[in-house]
């Protein structure tokens, strides 16, 4: 059996992290997280670039603003627990592309993940190349962390802790990588670490130097441990957890956002995370939900829905954009979550003779554009009521698919044109049939007359019908045409339906 | 050198008969349309097989005068093939179950309903309301542009003959390359203002329309018995470019078609009718 072999990647200051991800223009300016209850908050984590200006952890906000006052540019952010948690489920689904051994060793303001590499040489190289891809595939989610690698669980995490870039101990010599390493990595309690403070040791090389019957003898059972850690010869039983596949994106904004140009550029960044980790999947994305967070504590709902599952990045931005100009919030935006689900990725056999049929990425977008045109219920295919009431329908979503049928011979059938919503009509009758009617512009003087063809249904409900219909041959300055009237019997009216054409 | 000598004597006698027959011995390029029938032979023959593909085809007439049953009947044909259609419905005119009587498979059919003129749509810039013949025809131009569509239907059936006139020419000649380009049939379904209005007048498309057919208005109908049937319509073909040139054949300047009603009985097959008889038979027996 191969030796065990421990990579340890930490990510520090991950408020900011968490918060700066999806927000490429702050990541070039200094930014500190605040954490706790108005007006006492504090600086909790804060990206190199506040750090050069002076800014710690634990300044309070008035601190912070003065320092903001003094060098300019320092920005403020509060921190966002919900941002932290997306953040960490993208962290925790990058890394298990490496191995799908992982624990969790976070602290408060950093997040921490040991991945138990054992026998992946195969696969990534020597542990040192695969340290790098790991780092790369992190700078490509926009994650900071430093990583080390140890046949010790706890001296991989501990140097992970401590230091910088990528940091790889070869088997043996695990003690002397951590000497110089300071005891409080060790998160004794304080009494303990006060004595030990007093007896002069504080590095892990010191406290692996004292002999250990001694130092039982003055600090209790628990300090073979500390010194077991310190020689990094402490055995650690590994507690994997599972990373659950969970498409979810959230971005909190720090002041309500009014410009849907502020929502897309966060959005786009958002559609890439979600594209590239269906993408490492093998799948697409079938369905976006998109959750707008609204001054007032109102929610504002949109779904994405491609005709075919796509990571096509462009084609879902654009999708977006013509989403949210369609129904545009009603209020300043506080924060933006998408959520997918993702599907099979599109496979279309194509035929060399096969009909031309729209391309399903383009026909989405010109659909939408069409909704933003006529509007969202008034674009689609017509699908037929079961029902007797004349002119009937419902719209459905258009899905362009071939349907070949037989050739029809049948003769070509006289059309209706309706008129939406019917004009109301005068109408004089003669021995009980229609002989004039008057539209509101001119008189049809009605030379033949078919009816009345009796209609009615739904008489149980407020939408029931009950009317007369009659074809009728009008003539008026000449132009003869033929229309359908229809008398309400409820409310007694007369109503031009439509024309024959 | 035969090859030579063949070429310069037909180019010799070529410029000897210029001022009489140009090109006399040269072939004559054409250009071949593909057509789609219209599902209407009396329509089809008279356009030498059907509408174009990949052109503008405008169809004007006055109400009743079969207009819109000659395009459905177009559209039956072209969805029967497999092959997807759209119709962008300027006044909300549109009748489904009409378009399902003619055979039209309404699933492959997207249907752009405008809305009327107080809806108000948010451009990109800013608020700015668009008529109904603005979002008739940006819809066009967007589905011309996505191209796939066999047929697209630009109906102005309803919309004023002098406002559909101030479609500027650009627009048409737009819609004329990026129909060409798409292989679709950009059909026009436009009104005149009376059938004695001359078809170079009630032409919107002008120039760009490869084919104008005008509907006339309708023949005094037959009525046959209690119910409205009997319909007869004329249709002239007004303007047909790539016409290919047949000596000594005449076409007919305008067809008569006929169209039947939703209610008309469609005609029984042997076996349909063989099983009619005996279902009646039996129930004069049994009574």
């Amino acid at each position: 059996m191969s030796q065990q072999l421990y990579a340890c990647l930490h990510a520090a200051e991950f408020p900011s992290q968490a918060l700066l991800r999806l927000r490429p223009d702050l990541q070039s300016l200094p930014v500190a997280v605040l954490q706790g209850r108005a007006p006492i908050e504090q600086v909790c984590s804060m990206n190199p670039l506040a750090r050069l200006q002076g800014a710690a952890t634990g300044m309070t906000r008035l601190e912070g603003e003065a320092l903001a006052s003094q060098n300019g540019g320092l920005h403020l952010l509060p921190r966002s627990l919900e941002s932290e948690a997306a953040a960490r489920a993208v962290l925790l689904e990058c890394v298990a592309n490496f191995s799908p051994r992982i624990e969790e060793a976070s602290s408060e303001t950093a997040c921490a993940f040991v991945l138990d590499i054992t026998g992946t040489e195969r696969l990534f190289g020597p542990p040192r190349a695969l340290a790098e891809r790991l780092r790369n595939a992190l700078k490509s989610s926009c994650f900071r962390a430093s990583i080390a690698v140890s046949a010790n669980f706890h001296a991989a995490r501990m140097l992970a802790v401590s230091s910088r870039g990528i940091t790889v101990i070869t088997a043996g010599e695990e003690a002397t990588a951590l000497a110089n390493l300071p005891v409080a990595l060790l998160e004794m309690p304080d009494d303990h670490a006060e004595t030990l403070a007093i007896w002069g040791i504080r590095t892990l090389g010191e406290l692996a130097a004292l002999p250990e019957v001694d130092l039982i003898a003055r600090l209790g059972q628990s300090a073979s441990g500390w010194r077991n850690l310190a020689l990094a010869a402490h055995a650690h039983t590994f507690q994997p957890i599972e990373a659950a596949f969970s498409l979810r994106e959230f971005c909190e904004f720090e002041t309500p956002v009014e410009q849907m140009d502020s929502l897309l550029f966060v959005g786009a960044r958002m559609i890439d995370s979600l594209a590239l980790r269906a993408a490492t999947r093998a799948m697409s994305l079938a369905t976006v939900a998109v959750d707008l967070a609204l001054e007032g504590k109102r929610v504002h709902q949109l779904t994405i829905r491609p005709a075919l599952p796509t990571v096509d990045r462009k084609f879902l931005l654009k999708l977006l954009q013509l989403e949210i100009a369609a129904n545009p919030p009603p209020a300043a935006v506080l924060s933006l979550t998408l959520t997918a689900e993702a599907g099979q990725s599109n496979k279309v056999q194509l035929g060399l003779f096969a009909p031309q049929m729209p391309e399903p990425s383009r026909l989405d977008v010109t659909i939408a554009r069409l909704k933003a045109i006529a509007g969202e219920d008034r674009v689609g295919s017509p699908v037929l009521e079961d029902t007797h009431r004349a002119g009937s329908f419902r719209m459905s979503a258009f899905n362009a698919q071939n349907l070949a049928e037989e050739d029809k011979e049948a003769p070509p059938r006289m059309a209706l044109r309706r008129l939406r919503p019917p004009l109301a009509v005068r109408v004089a009758l003669n021995a009980g049939q229609p002989a004039l009617f008057h539209d509101g512009r001119q008189s049809y003087k009605i030379a033949t007359s078919f009816g009345p063809w009796r209609s009615s249904g739904c008489w149980w409900s407020v939408d029931g019908w009950d009317s007369d219909e009659w074809d009728v041959l009008a003539e008026s300055q000449g132009t003869r045409v033929v229309c359908l009237l229809v008398m309400d019997r409820s409310k007694h009216e007369w109503r031009l339906e439509a024309f024959y054409d | 050198m035969s090859a030579r000598s063949a070429t310069a004597l037909r180019l010799e006698i070529e410029h000897a008969l210029e001022r009489s027959f140009p090109a006399a011995l040269t072939p004559e390029q054409r250009t071949i349309r593909e057509t789609a029938s219209t599902g209407i032979a009396e329509v089809d023959a008279l356009l030498d097989g059907g509408l174009p593909v990949g052109a503008i085809s405008e169809i004007n007439g006055p109400e009743s005068s079969g207009r819109t049953t000659l395009v459905l009947s177009f559209l039956a044909q072209r969805t029967a093939s497999g092959q997807v259609c759209a119709w962008v419905d300027a006044d909300d005119a549109f009748d489904p179950e009409s378009a399902a009587a003619n055979g039209v498979n309404l699933r492959q059919l997207l249907w752009v309903r405008c809305r009327k003129a107080g809806g108000l749509v948010q451009s990109k810039q800013a608020a700015k309301p668009w008529t109904q013949l603005d979002q008739a025809l940006r819809a066009t131009d967007l589905l011309l542009q996505a191209g796939g569509f066999a047929a697209i239907v630009l109906d102005l059936g309803d919309t004023a003959a002098e406002h559909a006139r101030r479609i500027p020419l650009a627009t048409w000649f737009r819609f004329r390359q990026a129909a060409d380009r798409a292989r679709t049939s950009l059909v026009v379904l436009a009104q005149t203002g009376s059938a004695q209005t001359s078809p170079a007048h009630g032409s919107n498309a002008q120039s760009s329309a490869a084919v104008a057919l005008g509907c006339a208005a309708m023949s005094p109908v037959v009525a046959g018995g209690t119910v409205l049937r009997g319909f007869r319509f004329e249709v002239r073909n007004e303007r047909q470019r790539f016409t290919p040139f047949a000596p000594g054949r005449k076409k007919p300047p305008a067809s008569v078609w006929p169209a039947a009603c939703a209610w008309d009985v469609a005609e029984l097959s042997d076996d349909d009718a063989a099983f009619e008889c005996a279902r009646v038979l039996e129930m004069e027996n049994s009574a």
